[in-house]
């Protein structure tokens, strides 16, 4: 118990005291992840939405294997980004193994079938009549897209919200092909596991409850932006 | 020259048949009301004028050209069109934008989209709930919106899909006053549904009574209301008492036909001859009810007992029964002079002419 | 809702995508050299205290990838890195030999220590160890509940010389792992699979023996509740060498940045600083530099 509270006071000393490092690292994740979570965003929500306004066989199969991989371990991603990029693999050539890019496409690979699948669902929830009226007023397929896309924001949000908190906590796939370079792929959740394994405990409790509030700053934020 | 034609359109939802073979011509700035009770393919018929549905069989033209099947063209003569759905769906948007939307979609100027936003809303009474969300607004209200949203974008053809469903009085009387307006003053062609035979009474130049998937009858207000063609279009606009019997006499139009097991005969008005199995249908408020029998010009009179009065608003609904069961419809005043009630004797009187003969087993 | 404002949308966004990735310095970065070190030598501290140096001396970004020995030499294979620093020369000499690495250099060297709770309820204090661990496996078959030992687990430098005791023991390695003491419930053999410093922080926190390198011991000593059992023996020697990958094999690999790195761990100056490494916080030094040449015991 006593580690915890620990934790907990550390964690405030830390923010007060703006810790460089720690502020360095916390902003290193907030990049990473969510330059992850945009880009994945502007390729899933209009994929999701083709998905979900075409009629196609296996349509159904399609987006079970979408939501069978919700549950991907971060881990199986990142060994597989690293055997793609690794000097020996196939996109060894271009030389981005254990730099921030390498991380931003493992976590949009992670967090694709989250925003994919979260996007059809939500716009799923979007009453037909939504579509037939707005066909009727004379929208073009890409207008009716639009339209539903935007009576499905506040769950189109949520999905972008999830996607991100995915993709900031995850680990595996960060240690495997960022390496946890100190000052270039070290991100919160690597510092997490790396002080922890030093056996540095309360500032290990210190950066997680750190990365809470940023999950929460960031929640809060993008809330506020989807209620304009 | 018709703006819209059908020809022997059908359409199907998997193996239920919805429209049979239907054949349909609109003319440009006419007003058609195609009324029929719930489930008779209203719906299908206009989802299918506004090319939102591709018939099963049969062809569609619009302004004499056959509509084509790509998207693109079905898009830009839809555009020509606007369609008020039937639950009014608005979306989660400002009254604005919704009624916006339209104008957007089809690239309008800035400017002249509020000019003409603003002005509708004035129209419908919502001047005061542009910036609230459409998502707030009463069943009245968002039924308004939606009928703004369609005719702000000045449609050639207008549909409106059971625009007063469901909507109470105030509301209700609105939306028909800005219908007849846009009629007489834009000429906008338009095809409404409706179940309500006064509405389409009110508003339109010509009706089609569609029964299970067919157009049985079409015609002005009075052709319908008076002459239906058959029982079903009979019972549908309002003629409560449909009576199954056989002409057994006709003297130079005016027949004789038996009714019911007593075989009680009413004179009626007709060209059929004798031995023709007919229904005679007789509008309840063409009956008129007396104390005690007395003469009067009108050939049909008959003696019986009350079973049974409803009240509806001001008007009071009397069964009677006199060897066959009759209902009349009378004032509440004069229902409550002629102290009817159950049991009560009375006396039944209608005219030759109030009987319209309608030949049995042709409704197919 | 209008397509212009759409498509700004959609642009602005994508500026801010590229201005966080730009902002992450991925391009104006310097040179870097990726060294992969095992866990044991990153735990003491030693990588964060010479890196800056190193970074300042030849203007290139050391990238250091804490791992276990198997790892590193599998990035070493792969041409991820461009430098490996590990402690288990068996297999430092195969993968020069196979010809992934140019030249095995040691440039310093500690001791393993067997370590274990201060009541030492096996009783090894003193022993030689070999002794030490036929003994454990002895006590241990016996006594599962008292006597437990944490093994690293990982294919690690220091998992690797475990096993080489065990085997001068007497102990066929997989003999150990199917023994009654690992096989029985209450599991008095472990496999951590984890780092130096957890597998240390786990043996304490169960009371149980473990083989650790003395610099991640003492680095991590304040936070334990273990004690040195056994500190002499040749089979102890743990030597840390520093190997560059050959190009030969992998030509986008920075043979250049690499051999400097291995000329600044072997310089006079940065030997020096090794001897003193750990002497002011633990009041004896982590490590021997050996300067290149391999330590007689």
């Amino acid at each position: 118990m006593t580690e915890i509270w620990d934790g907990l006071i550390k964690a405030i000393e830390l923010i007060i005291s703006l810790d460089p490092e720690v502020m360095e690292i916390a902003g290193r994740s907030l990049r990473i992840s969510g330059t992850a979570c945009l880009l994945a965003s502007l390729i899933c929500l209009p994929l999701g939405s083709l998905i979900h306004f075409h009629q196609f066989r296996g349509k159904r199969v399609l987006i079970n294997i979408i939501q069978a991989l919700f549950s991907l371990p971060s881990v199986i991603i990142g060994l597989f980004v690293f055997v793609l990029f690794s000097r020996a693999g196939p996109l060894g050539e271009l030389g981005i193994l254990f730099t921030p890019i390498a991380m931003i496409i493992g976590q949009m690979i992670l967090i694709t079938p989250i925003l994919l699948g979260l996007t059809i669902s939500a716009l799923s929830g979007v009453a037909k009549e939504i579509v037939d009226t707005a066909t009727s007023l004379g929208a073009s397929d890409f207008q009716i897209t639009l339209l539903v896309l935007r009576e499905a924001r506040y769950a189109v949000v949520a999905a972008v919200i999830l996607g991100f908190g995915r993709a900031i906590s995850e680990v595996g796939c960060a240690l495997m092909v960022g390496g946890n370079l100190k000052g270039f792929t070290r991100v919160m959740t690597t510092a997490i596991s790396l002080e922890t394994s030093k056996g540095e405990l309360e500032l290990s409790l210190a950066l997680g409850i750190i990365l809470l509030l940023l999950a929460l700053i960031v929640n809060i934020a993008l809330y506020r932006l989807q209620q304009r | 020259m018709s703006l819209i034609e059908l020809v022997g359109l059908s359409h199907r939802y998997g193996s239920r048949e919805v429209l049979k073979g239907l054949n349909l011509s609109i003319g440009k700035g006419e007003v058609f009301a195609v009324i029929g009770p719930t489930g008779a393919g209203k719906t299908t018929l206009l989802r299918i004028i506004d090319l939102l549905e591709v018939p099963s069989a049969g062809e569609v033209y619009f302004d004499g050209k056959r509509v084509p099947g790509s998207r693109k063209q079905r898009l830009e003569i839809r555009r020509r069109m606007s369609f008020v759905h039937q639950k009014p769906q608005v979306f989660n948007l400002s009254v604005y934008d919704n009624v916006a939307c339209g104008l957007r979609w089809r690239g309008e100027e800035k400017h002249r989209i509020a000019e003409k936003v603003d002005l509708i809303l004035k129209m419908v009474g919502l001047e005061g709930y542009k910036n609230r969300n459409a998502r707030t607004l009463s069943g009245g209200e968002a039924q308004r919106v939606a009928l703004a949203r369609s005719l702000v974008l000045e449609p050639e053809v207008l549909l409106l899909d059971e625009p007063t469903a469901n909507l109470d009085p105030v509301s209700s009387a609105k939306i028909e006053q800005v219908i007849s307006y846009v009629a007489r003053q834009h000429n906008t062609t338009m095809i409404m549904s409706t179940h309500d035979m006064s509405q389409g009474r009110q508003l339109a130049d010509r009706i089609g009574v569609l029964i299970d998937g067919r157009l049985v009858q079409t015609g002005n207000a009075d052709d319908i209301f008076y002459s239906p063609k058959n029982e079903e279009v009979a019972n549908f606009v309002g003629v409560e008492n449909v009576l199954e019997g056989v002409i057994i006499t006709n003297s130079d139009g005016i027949v004789t036909v038996k009714i019911g097991p007593h075989r009680i005969g009413i004179q009626a008005v007709s060209n059929y001859p004798a031995g023709k199995e007919v229904y005679a249908c007789i509008r309840p408020e063409d009956i008129t009810l007396a104390p005690i029998f007395h003469r009067s010009s009108a050939r049909n009179y008959f003696q019986g007992k009350v079973t049974r009065v409803t009240t509806l608003g001001p008007l009071s609904r009397v069964e009677i029964d006199c060897g066959f069961r009759l209902v009349a419809l009378v004032t509440k005043i004069s229902a409550e002079e002629l102290n009817l009630q159950e049991g009560k004797e009375v006396c039944a009187t209608f005219k030759a002419t109030g009987v319209h003969i309608i030949e049995r087993g042709v409704n197919q | 809702m209008k397509k212009t404002s759409m498509k700004m949308g959609v642009v602005a966004l994508a500026v801010v995508a590229v201005a966080a990735i730009v902002s992450l310095n991925v391009t104006a970065r310097a040179p870097s050299l990726k060294v992969a070190t095992t866990s044991s030598l990153y735990d003491t501290g030693l990588w964060e205290y010479l890196e800056l140096m190193f970074e300042e001396k030849y203007g290139v970004e050391l990238d250091i990838l804490c791992v276990g020995t198997g790892i590193a030499l599998e990035y070493g294979k792969r041409g991820d890195v461009d430098a490996v620093v590990i402690h288990d020369k068996a297999r430092e000499e195969q993968f020069v030999a196979e010809g992934y690495g140019v030249g095995r250099v040691p440039f310093a060297y500690n001791y393993f220590l067997i370590v274990g709770p201060p009541d030492d309820p096996a009783g090894i204090k003193g022993l030689g160890p070999e002794e030490a661990f036929k003994k454990l496996m002895e006590e241990g078959a016996e006594n599962p509940q008292q006597i437990k030992f944490v093994s690293r687990g990982d294919e690690s430098g220091t998992h690797a010389r475990e096993k080489a005791i065990w085997k001068a023991a007497g102990f066929n390695y997989t003999a150990v792992q199917e023994s009654s003491w690992a096989k029985a419930e209450e599991m008095g053999y472990i496999e951590a699979g984890r780092g130096m410093g957890p597998t240390l922080l786990m043996a304490s926190e169960m009371n149980a023996y473990t083989l650790t390198d003395i610099g991640t011991f003492l680095a991590y000593k304040g936070k334990l509740d273990l004690v040195p059992l056994v500190e002499e023996g040749q089979i102890l020697l743990n030597v840390y060498s520093v190997i560059a990958v050959s190009p030969e094999k992998h030509p986008d690999t920075k043979i250049e940045m690499a051999s400097s790195l291995i000329d600044f761990l072997t310089s006079s100056e940065i030997q020096e600083l090794i001897r003193e490494y750990g002497v002011k916080d633990y009041g004896m030094p982590l490590f021997t530099p050996c300067a290149g040449a391999e330590p007689e015991q």
